[in-house]
């Protein structure tokens, strides 16, 4: 095979090493250009699309003083919730202990409420137990989810195939010896269209049938068309300095 | 595409295989070694091939792999110099462990965190651990190929709620570590479960425990002497010697060195700067591993992806510290430059496992998109 005098490669050996080693520096320097563009990319699509990531979002109906009535928690698909900071949902309320509950997202079913041992915690009333029978009380849109002094409502984004049953609000069973708060039965939202499925965001606006295809009835079928109820009264418009509904800022975000 | 994104990846990919290409042609200039001549085309070929159409095939995350690729390269470019058939078997090597990192690829688009998982990857994990106390002289290392399998079962049960099993089962590999005699990966291996752990879970109240129980061993096996903590000042001599650009001929220095530390052979061929720019390529590498544990949508695949980035980056930083003389352990190579076929199968199957995670991730992004696309 082809090779040069042992002076002709003295040299060029010498002068490769040097030009190796400014080659090194050039990768080091390029990989680091490499994950600042990509990083600096994924933050650009996140900032796209707010809900990336989530399965929806839980509202505060009743707190504390350091958790105000309206303040919303995007909710990702697995986490825990407790009123530690380094849970994925932090309720800072009494009787919400560090680390509470863990919630996982599980398609076709809804959003699966595990409690931690000696936590309680209610879905729409109903009291979860830890083993077993959790997952026959999951998290649908409009559930109510009471961890202490909270009771925090999930609005679910509806593209999402989050269950394959019919929503429908569990009446809540008076206790009167639990003392603890019984929310009371709430029409989910209020829809244009009698689709329970329907949450505040745009994704609404897609029909359910159209994504998830295995789901047998449609809508329409499903919920016969009845009379709304009584219009509840139209909020006056924001004033300045008044803090906006979640709902609101997201209609907004996804109609930019 | 994003232009900038681009430019980026193109620079790295084009500056590699040029690279890759010229630190085989030059030492084959010399002798006309059709090994060498051999490996200068077929090194770059693999690289370009790898970073285009195998990442693009099996969606993985083509920065983990353009640097881990490139690392192997190195390796075999360490050995070229000296022995041009050796860095050819290395580079086979090489291939073969390539399939391992496809493999972790693939298997994290369908592993789940089910007990099965769990209850396979610790029992395979500790019988590899366990292997060495029936047969000491195994021909083959298998305490890293032990690590993984034990890191996968730690992520499946920490992901199952169940991190006390979790701590349990890194504990009785801790102590199996230890009573095989493997001092720097049973620090390494606590390191690991006890910073997972506190990400996973971050209760005071079973990590205060573990840690006692971690402090413990280390120092009961400290009294029993178990282990040799051996200095490594002549590695520091001979890198030393080795100069800035090194030398065709390794100095004497180096042959009472261990050799399968492909490190040290590319700091004395290539001297110091090369090695060092070459060792530092880990962090761009930890910082992508980081990166896609932090964007990971599930805990399993986030406690996996930071394990296996902690498992590679500490390794990298413990095995550059004790080379120079700052850490007193002995046997830690970098990782992917090494010599040891299950070695590299399993520092390659943790970067698969790295780079399937990440086009997981992407794949949920560009789901998340194209639901919002709909909705528009």
């Amino acid at each position: 095979m082809f090779s040069v005098s042992p002076e002709i490669y003295a040299v060029l050996s010498t002068a490769s090493r040097w030009l190796f080693a400014f080659f090194a520096l050039m990768l080091l320097l390029f990989a680091f250009s490499w994950h600042h563009s990509d990083r600096k990319e994924r933050r650009d699509r996140f900032k796209n699309l707010p809900g990336a990531g989530t399965v929806g979002e839980l509202v505060v109906l009743s707190g504390s003083s350091e958790l105000p009535v309206d303040t919303w928690f995007p909710v990702p698909r697995e986490g825990v919730l407790g009123s530690l900071r380094s849970c994925d949902l932090v309720v800072p309320c009494s009787g919400v202990r560090s680390q509470h509950l863990d919630f996982s997202w599980q398609d076709g079913t809804g959003l699966l409420i595990r409690p931690r041992i000696g936590c309680e915690v209610l879905v729409d009333g109903v009291p979860v137990s830890r083993r077993g029978a959790y997952a026959d009380t999951p998290l649908l849109h409009g559930s109510l989810l009471q961890v202490g002094d909270a009771i925090l409502r999930l609005q679910l984004f509806s593209a999402l195939s989050h269950t394959n049953r019919p929503f429908s609000p569990q009446a809540p069973v008076p206790d009167p010896g639990s003392g603890s708060w019984m929310p009371p039965a709430q029409p989910t939202v209020q829809p244009p269209v009698p689709d329970p499925y329907a949450a505040s965001q745009p994704w609404t606006s897609l029909p359910v049938q159209g994504l998830v295809p295995d789901q047998a009835p449609p809508v329409a079928e499903q919920y016969p068309p009845q009379p709304l109820p009584d219009q509840p009264q139209q909020p006056e418009p924001p004033q300045a300095g008044q803090r906006r509904s979640r709902a609101d800022r997201w209609k907004e975000d996804w109609s930019e | 595409m994003n232009r900038q994104k681009s430019s980026g990846r193109f620079r790295f990919a084009a500056a590699s295989v040029l690279l890759a290409a010229l630190i085989f042609l030059v030492p084959a200039l010399r002798a006309g070694n059709p090994s060498l001549y051999l490996l200068a085309v077929l090194i770059p070929c693999l690289i370009f091939l790898c970073e285009t159409v195998i990442a693009r095939m099996f969606s993985l995350d083509r920065m983990i792999m353009a640097l881990v690729l490139w690392l192997c390269a190195a390796g075999i470019a360490a050995l070229a110099q000296a022995d041009p058939d050796t860095a050819l078997a290395q580079s086979l090597r090489c291939g073969a462990a390539l399939i391992a990192l496809l493999i972790g690829g693939i298997m994290m688009r369908t592993l789940t965190p089910s007990l099965l998982t769990s209850s396979c990857a610790a029992f395979l994990g500790l019988l590899m651990l366990a292997g060495k106390l029936f047969s000491p002289v195994l021909p083959f290392p298998l305490t890293e190929a032990a690590m993984v399998f034990l890191l996968i079962a730690f992520a499946s049960l920490s992901a199952r709620q169940s991190t006390v099993f979790a701590l349990l089962l890194g504990l009785v590999a801790l102590s199996l570590l230890l009573i095989t005699g493997s001092f720097a990966d049973a620090v390494l291996w606590a390191v690991i479960i006890l910073l997972l752990a506190f990400a996973a879970d971050g209760r005071l109240m079973l990590l205060l425990p573990a840690l006692a129980v971690v402090s413990l061993l280390f120092f009961i096996t400290f009294r029993l002497r178990l282990f040799d903590l051996s200095g490594s000042s002549s590695s520091v001599e001979a890198l030393v010697s080795a100069g800035a650009i090194g030398a065709d001929a390794l100095p004497e220095s180096f042959s009472s060195l261990d050799s399968g530390s492909l490190f040290l052979s590319l700091a004395g061929h290539y001297g110091l700067i090369f090695a060092g720019l070459t060792a530092l390529l880990f962090l761009p590498l930890t910082l992508r591993g980081t990166s896609v544990a932090s964007a990971a949508r599930t805990r399993f695949h986030a406690v996996l992806a930071m394990g296996a980035s902690l498992m590679l980056a500490l390794r990298a930083l413990a095995a550059i510290l004790s080379v120079f003389g700052f850490l007193p352990l002995s046997g830690l190579r970098l990782p992917f430059l090494t010599d040891s076929l299950p070695d590299l199968c399993a520092q390659l199957f943790l970067a698969g496992m790295l780079c399937g995670i990440s086009g997981q991730n992407d794949a949920d992004l560009a789901e998340d998109a194209h639901l919002a696309m709909l909705a528009k």
